[in-house]
């Protein structure tokens, strides 16, 4: 998953964060979808075929799906599964099983499985009961928690927080022995983790200079600040540093 | 009103932003570069046109490590960039160390940012960067809100104003520019008292301290009070800081704010301004101080005011300075 920058000349100050949706090489092309929550986005959204957009990118760290994942379990709400895109249609071209938990406040704001992969198993959860389980997306994932061997989510920091706080309980629950991770917690500069995190987590991108300069991006890290645009977007739950009340 | 660009022709847009020093500080295109937003420079290195920019005033540089505000740090408002960064940094030692060897190679001036929460700090600061090769001139940021300081930045007070620019002063020859902050008031004295402390040229502006909350309730949207506003709103509020100082001093002066392409820079020139410095647009597009540059170069001279407001007499009439 990249980001794009992409924004009208002039008119906001700031470029736009827009994750790549999907990706077709044979042709060449990406797609975006755009919020039409951000006042810059329908500008976007109005260009043809042909227009000059300006766009920069791709940026950031990718998503990654680990060499052993059989099951790739991804959690989204609202608008965030696009970043997700690229992440599922390699995962099922490369035959994994892919299973998608989504929430939303309404039956209106779920995400069209038209958009989806029909290989995909697709759960949806809102917060108004008018379509799927009735609460939050996160009450959906101990049923899976067992059966996937990777998980990925995706959203505001809500919902990543009380994922994060899941998946550190996963372990224990499910007596998988925690080699390598405090090692790679407390060790400064070593950095590498002998055990990959179950958890991956895509954090919504800010406006700013999606560049790494500016450092209006970063959040906490397990060993200091880390920028959403280079670093990330994507982090290994472990690479972050979580609040501990969620 | 005088013609600044008198003695120039379509391609010389080089200003001396130092006059009065010995080393001067010349910069080839009016268009700078403002502080934080092109990191120390280096990290446009290769990507960004750098040697086509007047010059380059880095992030600001602290006596001791900064880990910078608590995230969100960045929040966009209409027609503006609200931001409480917080000068993360590790340092003036590790600073210079690590990047003036970098900014000696580069043909366009580094002008060091410093930012300190006392006057006295200011002297240490540019103690420790006087002489170093690669730093062309100090730029003393007493225009960031201060959370030391309840959020105030310095110039708000002009005593203190005053006493960081002679504590720079006396610790280099260095060229030094100060930067005000827009919610400066008394804005002719201020600025004379900072030319009197030893000031080359003034900054005018830095951000504008300011708020934004989360209309759900969920408090203050950035991570730290010392918030400040940049960008096209700011405008019109760097606009008559500019024109203010004009009128009081005839010391080179650098417009910033809101800067997003060149009828905005005319303004600045045409309130009194010799440069200009961008820092939000810049963000989006790091190449625009470049392209700035050639498009002046092409519209050709610009008609200035020179001081008017002489309750006492600056230094050297801002006609006679020397080009
Ligand atoms: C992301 C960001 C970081 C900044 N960091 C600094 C800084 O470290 N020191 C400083 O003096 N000003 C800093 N500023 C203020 C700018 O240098 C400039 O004075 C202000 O943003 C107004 O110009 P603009 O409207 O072109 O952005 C920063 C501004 C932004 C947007
Ligand atoms: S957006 Fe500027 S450093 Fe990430």
């Amino acid at each position: 998953m990249h980001f794009r920058g992409l924004g009208p000349p002039g008119s906001l100050p700031l470029r736009r964060p827009v994750a790549i949706a999907g990706i077709d090489r044979k042709r060449g092309e990406v797609t975006l979808h755009l919020p039409s929550t951000d006042a810059a986005t329908p500008w976007l959204a109005m260009r043809r075929a042909g227009d000059r957009a300006d766009p920069i990118g791709p940026l950031g760290r990718p998503l990654a799906i680990e060499p052993r994942t059989h099951h790739l379990l991804l959690i989204a709400e609202g608008l965030s599964v696009p970043p997700l895109g690229p992440l599922t249609e390699a995962a099922i071209a490369t035959g994994r099983r892919v299973a998608l938990l989504l929430g939303a406040r309404s039956a209106a704001e779920v995400y069209p499985s038209s958009l989806l992969p029909d290989e995909l198993e697709y759960v949806v959860a809102t917060q108004d009961g008018s379509l799927g389980h009735r609460g939050s997306v996160v009450d959906l994932v101990p049923a899976y928690e067992a059966w996937a061997d990777q998980a990925v989510a995706s959203g505001g920091p809500a919902l990543l927080e009380r994922v994060a706080h899941l998946a550190r309980g996963r372990d224990a629950r499910l007596g998988v022995a925690c080699l390598g991770r405090r090692t790679a917690r407390r060790g400064r500069r070593t950095g590498r983790v002998t055990r990959r995190s179950w958890l991956s987590v895509v954090l919504e991108q800010r406006v700013g200079c999606a560049l790494g300069v500016c450092l209006g991006c970063v959040v906490p890290g397990a060993s200091g600040p880390v920028r959403v645009c280079r670093e990330g977007p994507a982090f290994r739950a472990d690479e972050l540093a979580w609040e501990e009340s969620a | 009103m005088t013609l600044a660009g008198d003695a120039r022709t379509l391609t010389d847009i080089s200003v001396d932003l130092a006059p009065q020093r010995p080393g001067r500080l010349l910069v080839r295109t009016p268009f700078l570069a403002a502080a934080g937003c092109l990191g120390y420079g280096v990290e446009g290195e290769g990507q960004v046109p750098l040697d086509r920019f007047g010059a380059i005033v880095t992030r600001g540089v602290t006596l001791a490590p900064r880990s910078g505000s608590p995230p969100p740090r960045m929040a966009e408002v209409p027609s503006g960039l609200l931001h409480a960064i917080g000068l993360p940094g590790p340092g003036i030692e590790a600073v210079l160390e690590r990047y003036a060897p970098r900014w000696l190679a580069w043909s366009v001036p580094v002008i060091l940012s410093l930012c300190a929460a006392e006057a006295v700090d200011f002297g240490s600061l540019a103690q420790r960067a006087d002489g170093v090769p690669g730093v062309a001139a100090l730029e003393l940021d007493l225009a960031s809100p201060d959370l030391a300081r309840g959020g105030r930045p310095l110039s708000l007070d002009p005593t203190l104003a005053a006493d960081a620019t002679a504590a720079a002063r006396a610790a280099t020859e260095l060229p030094i520019l100060v930067k005000l902050s827009p919610a400066a008031t008394d804005l002719r004295a201020l600025a004379r008292a900072l030319v009197e402390a030893g000031a080359d040229a003034l900054t005018c502006t830095g951000a504008m301290p300011a708020l934004a909350m989360d209309p759900r309730g969920g408090g203050p949207l950035l991570g730290s009070a010392a918030a400040a506003l940049s960008g096209p709103a700011l405008r019109p509020i760097s606009l008559r800081v500019v024109s203010e100082v004009r009128r009081a001093v005839s010391e080179p002066i650098v417009g910033c704010g809101g800067v997003s392409g060149l009828p905005d820079a005319l303004e600045y020139l045409a309130a009194g301004a010799d440069a200009v410095a961008i820092g939000t647009a810049a963000l989006a597009d790091p190449a625009l101080p470049a392209r700035l540059g050639d498009e002046l170069a092409a519209h050709g001279p610009v008609a200035r005011p020179g001081v008017t407001d002489r309750r006492r007499q600056p230094r050297t009439p801002h006609a006679a300075r020397p080009r």
